[in-house]
């Protein structure tokens, strides 16, 4: 029982993990339309923003989350501005190009500037857990899920209640009557991918303080990514909290209980299952093309 | 006037050597061990091409290695292995690291009648496909994990369950197999044995079901990344148990410059160590070369490296033994070839001779542990370097 139960708490942990580095996607998918498939190098880079801060000035990861905020925001600005704006609106398989090409471009040139080493490193407070009751909750994937629930629920906020949510909003509705109403949406596109980049950074960051990073990582954290927007519904932000969660509890469960060999298989399955019956989302909200 | 006919001829005749490729992880899954291989090789051409090369029929023949980068992938490897022969027109080949991407590669090498000698792969399917040109100076991988297990009968209180997990590829279920073989022989109870798929993102939940049981030991079937990810999970869900032990990923350096305390107690297998009475007239006794490697790269050659130098070496000494000079025909290959089964020799990395599958006569088996940041022979007793530390604390007292 008490195996449960633990596998149960690392789930939900995990599943905090998953909704993290998803709800930018989420936030991208849902505005412009774009599947971005090098949304795990911006992960990546997250991570290791984290890391060289770390190293190079002893700056603790929580700290220096808002440093790795503010690059990766500047980042998917530049990045949008100068690439990504001419796919919007085109066909989706115009995105998958330009996105896979960015894809590879980013991880490779990680390589050469980091070489394809594994790196972990040992933030004093991260590695270790609180222990309740015999159970275990690590300290850094706590601080993960918390934070996935307050980014998730800021953006939202942020989304409805903020005049330039309101903006993003309506130009993910209709862009043509957007811009007759004067929002400039080229502005739009771009601060919605900075931000969403930025949160991806952030995400990235906590990453780093338990998983090992490398600059290859990217890849698996898309496929990720894409089944929690997936299972969430296409471009619903808060479906990235639902979607994630489901998934790690699912995940932990299946590793726990079975086997791990299993954990993939079933969580294709119950991708394969939503995608089949409800194809905007177990919640009914995400959009479909 | 004969000196102006000779001078350039000697040049041209300088210039051609041996060209070998390596088709090698660089990058990828197995990218940071595989390096290791490239640093061994470059380090045994150096040493040779720093005596003139190799000596055929009294002349000298420098090497000259040609490294690809089989990206951890399989297909890859053997792609790499047909252009290095096809199109680069390499003389001589040399095997990579890792039992998948040998085993694809030696199959293309097989076909093209060219000996291939890996150091860094052990899987036992490798030698059971009838091949002739593959050999291996590693011995099985079933075998190769005996250290590790033996290691703990020589503890006390001796432990008594064991459980065993590892990543579901060719190597790494191969060494869980072996654990499991040496932990029933010795008397182990093994309580849980279970592989995993190797891209399995999160180990947690994975390890909680192995703490529940509450092992005396852990035994690990790994390369260098399950290796990390494993103590990684191990801290943040408090599991300690009194000894753990890896298939590989501890001896190398990136392990411990990247987990730091957290790899002390972790003990590996291993099939070399340099207090071992090994020597050969190319680098000396195995103390020497691990003295000369320190030189050169800062650090202890792992026992991947020492083994892929002494497959360097063997193909080296048949060569000049049969006085085969460059470029190389097929003939001479066929001819390299039977002239390796023919061998017994000692290097500094041990006994080679290899059996008719193409694998080496098995060395002791060695264990090490990480102790102070430094991987140290702990078994067998008599060619430790110190005892093992045992147990291993609670990660809460360290």
């Amino acid at each position: 029982m008490s195996l449960t139960i633990q596998a149960l708490i690392n789930g939900i942990l995990l599943g905090g993990v998953y909704a993290l580095y998803s709800a930018g996607f989420c936030l991208i998918f849902g505005v412009m339309g774009v599947v971005n498939i090098a949304h795990g190098e911006l992960v990546m880079l997250g991570a290791f923003a984290a890391y060289w801060l770390f190293l190079l000035g002893r700056i603790d990861p929580l700290i220096s989350l808002p440093i790795s905020f503010g690059l990766l925001f500047c980042f998917g600005y530049i990045l949008q501005r100068l690439l990504i704006n001419r796919v919007v609106g085109a066909p989706p398989i115009m995105s998958y190009i330009l996105t896979f090409g960015i894809h590879l471009v980013i991880a490779n040139v990680a390589l050469l500037a980091w070489t394809a080493d594994f790196r972990t490193f040992a933030v004093p407070w991260a590695g270790t857990s609180l222990t309740w009751g015999g159970l275990v909750i690590p300290k850094a994937r706590l601080v993960t899920f918390v934070l996935a629930g307050f980014v998730v629920g800021l953006l939202y906020l942020l989304l409805s209640r903020t005049r330039a949510g309101r903006a993003i909003r309506s130009t993910a509705q209709d862009w043509e009557m957007a811009r007759l109403m004067g929002i400039n949406v080229r502005a739009v596109y771009a601060l919605t991918f900075a931000l969403g980049a930025g949160v991806t950074g952030v995400a990235g960051s906590m990453v780093s303080t338990f998983f090992v990073i490398h600059p290859q990582m990217g890849l698996q954290y898309t496929i990720v990514a894409f089944c929690v927007a997936v299972l969430g519904g296409m471009g619903y932000l808060p479906g990235a909290l639902l979607g994630g969660l489901l998934l790690g509890v699912v995940e932990s469960l299946c590793a726990a209980l079975l086997s791990p060999g299993l954990s993939v298989a079933v969580t294709f399955f119950i991708l394969f299952l939503v995608l089949l019956i409800r194809p905007r989302g177990l919640l009914g909200r995400g959009m479909l093309e | 006037m004969t000196l102006t006919v000779t001078g350039p001829c000697a040049l041209w005749a300088a210039e051609k050597g041996f060209k070998i490729g390596v088709s090698v992880a660089l990058t990828g899954i197995v990218g940071a061990d595989g390096r290791l291989v490239k640093d061994a090789y470059t380090f045994w051409a150096e040493t040779v091409n720093s005596r003139g090369g190799i000596e055929v029929k009294g002349k000298k023949y420098p090497v000259d290695l040609v490294f690809l980068d089989d990206k951890s992938t399989p297909a890859v490897s053997a792609k790499l292995i047909e252009k290095l022969i096809t199109d680069d027109k390499v003389d001589l080949l040399l095997g990579g690291f890792g039992s998948e991407q040998v085993f694809a590669g030696s199959a293309v090498a097989e076909k093209y009648k060219y000996p291939l000698i890996s150091g860094a792969a052990s899987s036992n399917k490798l030698f059971e496909r009838g091949f002739k040109y593959y050999f291996s100076t590693l011995g099985r991988a079933t075998e190769e994990v005996r250290g590790c297990v033996e290691v703990f009968t020589s503890v006390e209180p001796r432990p008594r369950t064991i459980a065993i997990v590892g990543a579901n590829i060719l190597f790494t279920s191969l060494a869980c197999e072996g654990f499991r073989k040496y932990a029933k022989e010795h008397g182990f109870d093994v309580v849980h044995y279970e592989l995993f798929p190797i891209d399995l993102q999160d180990y947690n939940s994975m390890l909680l079901k192995v703490k529940e049981k509450n092992p005396d030991v852990l035994l690990v079937g790994s390369h260098m990344l399950v290796a990390m990810k494993v103590v990684k999970a191990m801290k943040e869900i408090d599991f300690a148990p009194r000894g753990v032990a890896f298939s590989y990923g501890p001896t190398v350096p990136k392990f411990v410059e990247e987990l730091g305390k957290d790899a002390e107690y972790v003990i590996a297998a291993s099939e070399w160590t340099p207090n071992l009475p090994y020597k050969d007239d190319i680098f000396g006794t195995a103390a020497d070369l691990n003295r000369k490697y320190k030189e050169r790269f800062g650090r202890q050659p792992d026992f991947v490296e020492a083994a892929s130098i002494g497959g360097a070496v063997a193909q080296q000494k048949v060569i000049e033994k049969l006085g085969l000079a460059p470029p190389l025909r097929e003939e001479d290959r066929v001819a390299l070839m039977k002239g390796l089964y023919e061998i017994d020799m000692m290097t500094s990395f041990g006994r080679i001779h290899f059996d008719q599958t193409g694998a080496n006569v098995d060395h002791p088996p060695v264990a090490v542990q990480i102790q102070k940041g430094k991987p140290v022979n702990v078994y067998p007793a008599d060619a430790a370097e110190a005892p093992p530390l045992y147990p291993m604390p609670p990660w809460k007292k360290r």
